[in-house]
């Protein structure tokens, strides 16, 4: 990461943001229906996925690294946090150290320091620690699997040693949330008091707490980064998971924001005078193919014909629009998207003439299983996705006999490989992909090490060239150079078609116009300090 | 009669067993792995290993139930896998908005069940009956969960009148018997108050009936005597049975207000348990349905005993 | 919807005729008579399905999705998939009723069996089946239901056998009872004094006594069966897309009532209008057989 370029970045956001918050008004309160069933665990590392991160993980906590929330035009990117600077020592590459900032108050009030640091990566990593608290380890623990050891070298500097060299570990640290081990003392060293009563660094605290049904949060007015204090007086979490009954919270004005909103539903919404805000997101809905022996997808025509077949821009209509076309693994607007010479696009033409080159035709239909699911978080609208796919694919030669199994037995069959017998002999699984940094978006579902059961390289694929880029990924101290490799890396996912690439989410949200302010990231989490209500 | 109550009181006790003997095996009828809810997608095998010790699923089937009514016994019905918060406190809490909603359908379907019944039974093959008993036959045969949909489409996003969802603006946990509050109950508790009302009403009908064509009820009006003292008589006659199938009914909506919570986000058990079966949380389904069960089989014992008491012509010993 | 009422069914007095009887009785109610008749076109409809010249249920469009009722060459207008509501309804008959009947008839081969046992035997075998019956009664039937379908995930055979396990107990009571008051009746005593197995007796005396009232009660608890298996779809604990099956129909054409209610509202009145139905026709019999409750 280059220091010098991060600190730049964060003086000016640092010269914006006073500018920002000068005219701080009092501006009431936003209610959000999420589409979680219940609020997301409070102590620190959250669940419930990317929406627990959204809203009770980047909004209670900070991270020693962030993610930089504050633009809706381009791919966010890290900036400090809680650390200030890092850097990786020159002659051993396995030791970094982070310069933690200064000042840093809990909302107990007291302070966060490079033992603050220690002690929370303890409370994930080290069982035999006080503080180690399962249900967050579960969370956090596979988030950071390049750290070794850490230690505080003095109050403001923490030094963390990795496994091996791994120019990844800022993305890994991002996720990692801090919480007050103060207040974890104060509340009788118990995780399930802290729950109710949580200490965190960010820039809102949270109030009060209803499990299942609503969470309070009010701003920290004393948060390190004045740009980031909330304007709202309260923002309200209410957990809404079937989608009718959060259409409906909006619509009879229960609340002022809801989360995915139902496709069908959106003409009722705008109707009613509500806004619709979506952004690309970096997240990935693909089939993930089998590589094994006797797979047809081993064959790179018939992976292209398939990714020539299918009809995106209808798709998108399935979908009321909110859906961005994929033109590859990655978002078209990501900084690691590269230059490929494989254009994924629609063309049912090309698609036949590659299928028969590969030896298939009318009289000789290629026929295939597949792997989905009725529903799934992050999996949109699955089932009439999928056959609309199964619709495409047959009318290009290639007939699809569809597994569906229950999204939490698809889990188990993703965990377990194409290879298992739970995977009963499909060539493909659909699923959809947090793909925000280098190793949840490249590395982990190709790399060779990271076959089943060792990791999640579903497809058992394994090609030394691919291995060989994800090493310089991993050794490439440098931000730019990284995002070089990145890009390359990604040129190669999309040129062999190692996917059947269809689409992107954009996290369409629907809010009341009362809803001001508003700047929606490209990323899962989102910043809600800029917002008013009128 | 006291060494009856006596009796059904102590019979009560195997029957709780074998209510938890079925909630626990239910549990253990489910294929997958119970953990996938609590489990990070990309888990090592080391820590679900872990994860499994903690939550005692690495011990024999037996030793598991032994362990678990045990604790039942004294309250404790674990942790849930997916919040980790303790089972019993979060039922509770469910158990008392469920209880809410299910008095206010009974406090709206009982008495508009008795009346219409009444109604029906005394006029018995007149329009007035026809009607009646159409109204409770459309009661009985309606899908719950649509009817609730529709309901809000009219009267919360088109008309704007009522709330659509939830348990006030607070959550449960403000809930006050106040106008304000009580709006957010009426659609959940007319929409499940649909069903109660029709089997009451055709119950009291068909009682109401037959005590009017029993001979001596006709000797009664022969003799001219007056209205009043028949009626007295019907409404003695006709109450056990009544009581009982209210009492029922109470058991019924309990337990199946599974669909309507779900249409209205009440968060009582129903709502509880539809989370449970979705992420897999099965202390908390156990806990869940042992707990609706239990209170089922309390419901079901206050019923009989009352219907002893006041119904002598039931002679039990 | 958790209509399960205990009957206490007196036993019936047998004369030549009787079925005749009640055949003519239950003619005489116009209702229930439509009834009956309705539900028999839904019954057929949905076993000659395929040869109806209706659309295929299962092909879909984007390009024609959510059209409204009347839409030329689509009746009954089409779904969220750009299939023919009309087709799918018809299709989704058979699941929805064959979800509706299955469970009642086998809860009442199940059930009528084990209350024959029980009522007719007595004693010890008695105790343990009425006792095993206790414990399943002491489940409100949604709750049961659900509870088994949850745990056993969704799908066909797992709503089937839920429903069944929820029916058994009712019918096993009601079954049991008569029996039971059949067993102690005069004719049955003479006819075991004279030596008859307890097999003929319970065939020839018993079960036809016997049979009339529960299969009554069974046709009430059909109704209830079909709302509870097109719930457990509705909440998606029974069939899996893309089968037509008018509970999962509602569900997924949930959000769509915004766009096109009409559409969105027919699986739920289909659900209704059979229900009632078969209610009345229960009704019918019941007062045609002189069963009281």
């Amino acid at each position: 990461m280059g220091i010098g370029r991060l600190r730049t970045a964060f003086a000016a956001a640092v010269l914006a943001g006073t500018a920002l918050a000068a005219p701080a008004l009092a501006a009431g309160t936003l209610r959000i229906g999420m589409t979680a069933s219940d609020i997301p665990l409070t102590t620190g590392q959250t669940d419930n996925g990317g929406e627990g991160m959204r809203f009770i993980g980047y909004t209670l906590y900070d991270a020693l690294i962030n993610w930089d929330l504050t633009s809706a035009d381009k791919p966010s990117g890290l900036i400090p946090g809680l650390a200030t600077e890092w850097k990786v020592d020159e002659a051993d590459k396995t030791k970094w150290t982070f310069k933690i900032r200064e000042g840093v108050k809990f909302h107990d009030g007291s302070a966060f320091t490079a033992e603050a640091a220690v002690w929370n990566l303890d409370k994930l990593l080290d069982d035999k620690s006080p503080q180690y608290d399962p249900r967050q380890a579960a969370q956090g623990k596979s988030r950071i699997p390049a750290v070794a050891s850490y230690k505080a070298l003095d109050k403001y500097t923490l030094e963390i040693v990795t496994k091996e060299p791994d120019a990844t570990l800022p993305y890994q640290l991002a996720w990692i949330l801090m919480s007050s081990p103060a207040n974890w003392e104060a509340l009788g060293k118990s995780w399930e008091a802290v729950a109710k009563k949580p200490s965190g660094t960010g820039p809102w605290m949270l109030a009060d707490f209803v499990p299942r049904e609503r969470a309070d949060l009010v701003p920290f007015k004393d948060h390190w980064d004045q740009t980031r204090v909330p304007r709202l007086d309260k923002m309200v979490l209410v957990p809404l998971p079937e989608p009718n009954a959060r259409s409906a919270a909006l619509l009879s004005g229960q609340v002022d924001w809801i989360e995915a909103p139902a496709p069908d539903v959106i003409p009722a919404l705008t109707g009613a005078g509500h806004q619709i805000v979506s952004n690309a997101l970096p997240h990935n809905w693909t089939w993930h193919l089998s590589r094994l022996e006797g797979s047809p997808w081993n064959d790179i025509r018939i992976r292209k014909a398939a990714n020539l077949a299918i009809d995106r821009e209808g798709m998108k209509e399935l979908l009321g629009g909110l859906m961005l076309p994929a033109k590859g693994f990655f978002t078209p607007g990501s900084q690691w998207f590269g230059e490929p010479t494989f254009a994924v696009k629609y063309d049912p033409e090309a698609a036949k003439a590659l299928l028969a080159e590969a030896g298939y035709g009318p009289d000789k239909r290629l026929k295939v299983k597949a792997l989905i699911s009725p529903s799934g978080s992050g999996q949109m609208l699955p089932l009439p996705m999928n056959e609309f796919i199964q619709q495409n694919l047959a009318e290009v030669g290639i007939d699809v006999e569809f597994e569906v199994v229950e999204w939490n037995t698809m889990i188990n069959i993703w965990r377990a490989g194409a290879g298992h017998e739970s995977a009963k002999g499909t060539k493909s699984i659909n699923f959809s992909y947090f793909i925000q940094d280098p190793f949840t978006g490249l590395i982990r579902h190709l790399a060779c090490d990271l076959k089943p059961p060792n990791g999640t390289n579903w497809g058992h694929y394994c090609d030394p060239e691919m291995d060989a880029l994800f090493k310089e990924i991993r050794t490439t101290f440098d931000a730019a150079a990284q995002d070089e490799v990145m890009r390359r890396t990604h040129e190669k996912f999309v040129d062999e078609a190692l996917f059947l690439m269809v689409t992107h989410d954009v996290a369409p949200r629907a809010m009341s116009t009362k809803v001001k302010g508003f700047v929606q990231a490209q990323n899962w989490y989102q910043n809600f300090g800029s917002i008013t209500m009128d | 009669m006291l060494a009856y109550l006596l009796r059904r009181l102590v019979y009560v006790v195997p029957v709780a067993l074998g209510v938890s003997l079925i909630c626990f095996m239910l549990v253990h009828i489910a294929p997958g792995d119970p953990l996938v809810a609590v489990m990070p997608l990309d888990a090592t095998a080391e820590q679900e290993a872990e994860m499994r010790a903690a939550y005692g699923f690495d011990k024999p089937l037996p030793v598991q139930f032994g362990l678990w009514v045990a604790k039942a016994a004294t309250g404790d019905l674990g942790r849930s896998i997916a919040t980790g918060r303790p089972v019993a406190g979060e039922v509770m809490t469910a158990v008392g908005n469920t209880l809410v909603l299910a008095a206010a359908a009974s406090l709206i379907g009982f008495p508009l069940g008795l009346l219409f019944g009444f109604v029906a039974g005394y006029f018995r093959d007149t329009g007035v009956d026809r009607a009646v008993t159409a109204l409770a036959i459309t009661g009985v045969s309606v899908p719950n969960y649509w009817l609730g949909m529709v309901l809000v489409i009219v009267f919360s996003v088109t008309l704007g009148w009522l709330p659509a969802m939830g348990a006030g603006p607070g959550g449960s946990r403000d809930w006050g018997w106040d106008a304000e509050h009580l709006r957010y109950l009426v659609l959940p508790a007319v929409t499940l108050a649909v069903v109660p009302m029709g089997i009451v009403a055709r119950t009291v009908r068909a009682l109401v009936g037959d005590i009017l064509s029993q001979e001596f009820v006709q000797a009664l009006y022969a003799k001219g005597l007056m209205h009043g003292g028949v009626l007295r008589h019907v409404v003695r006659n006709a109450a056990p049975t009544a009581l009982a199938v209210m009492g029922l009914q109470l058991g019924y909506l309990l337990g199946g207000s599974i669909l309507i919570e779900t249409v209205f986000n009440w968060p009582g058990t129903g709502f509880l348990l539809s989370n449970a079966i979705f992420q897999r949380d099965l202390p908390l389904l156990q806990g869940t349905i042992l707990v609706l069960a239990l209170f089922f089989v309390a419901v079901n014992l206050l019923v009989d005993l009352a219907q002893t008491v006041i119904d002598p012509r039931i002679k039990r010993t | 919807m958790a209509v399960i009422t205990e009957s206490i069914v007196a036993p019936v007095e047998r004369t030549q005729g009787y079925w005749s009887g009640v055949a003519r009785r239950f003619r005489r109610d116009p209702v229930a008579a439509g009834c009956a008749v309705l539900l028999l076109l839904l019954i057929l409809a949905a076993i000659f399905a395929p040869y109806l010249g209706l659309a295929d249920p299962y092909a879909g469009s984007m390009a024609r999705r959510l059209r409204r009722i009347g839409t030329p060459g689509f009746p009954l207008g089409t779904d969220e998939l750009g299939r023919d509501m009309l087709a799918r309804l018809v299709y989704g008959g058979r699941l929805t009723l064959f979800l509706g009947i299955t469970p009642v008839v086998a809860a009442f081969s199940i059930g009528t069996v084990l209350g024959l046992v029980a009522g007719y035997v007595g004693g010890r075998t008695n105790t343990v089946i009425m006792r095993l019956v206790d414990v399943f009664f002491a489940f409100p039937s949604v709750l049961l239901a659900i509870a088994i379908s949850g745990a056993l995930g969704a799908g066909i055979v797992n709503s089937l056998v839920s429903l069944t396990i929820v029916f058994v107990p009712p019918i096993t009571r009601v079954a049991e009872s008569v029996t039971a008051s059949v067993r102690s009746l005069d004719y049955v005593d003479a006819a075991r004094a004279s030596g008859a197995g307890a097999f003929t007796i319970v065939r020839v005396h018993v079960l036809g006594n016997v049979l009339g009232p529960i299969f009554v009660y069974a046709t009430s608890l059909t109704s209830v069966s079909m709302i509870l298996a097109a719930g457990l779809s509705f909440l998606g604990l029974g069939v899996k897309p893309p089968e037509p099956e008018w509970g999962l129909m509602l569900n997924t054409l949930r959000t769509a009532i915004y766009i096109n209610p009409w559409v969105a509202a027919l699986p739920g009145l289909m659900i209704f209008v059979t229900s009632l139905c078969l209610n009345l026709v229960s009704d019918g019999l019941r007062s045609a057989m002189n069963v009281r409750d």
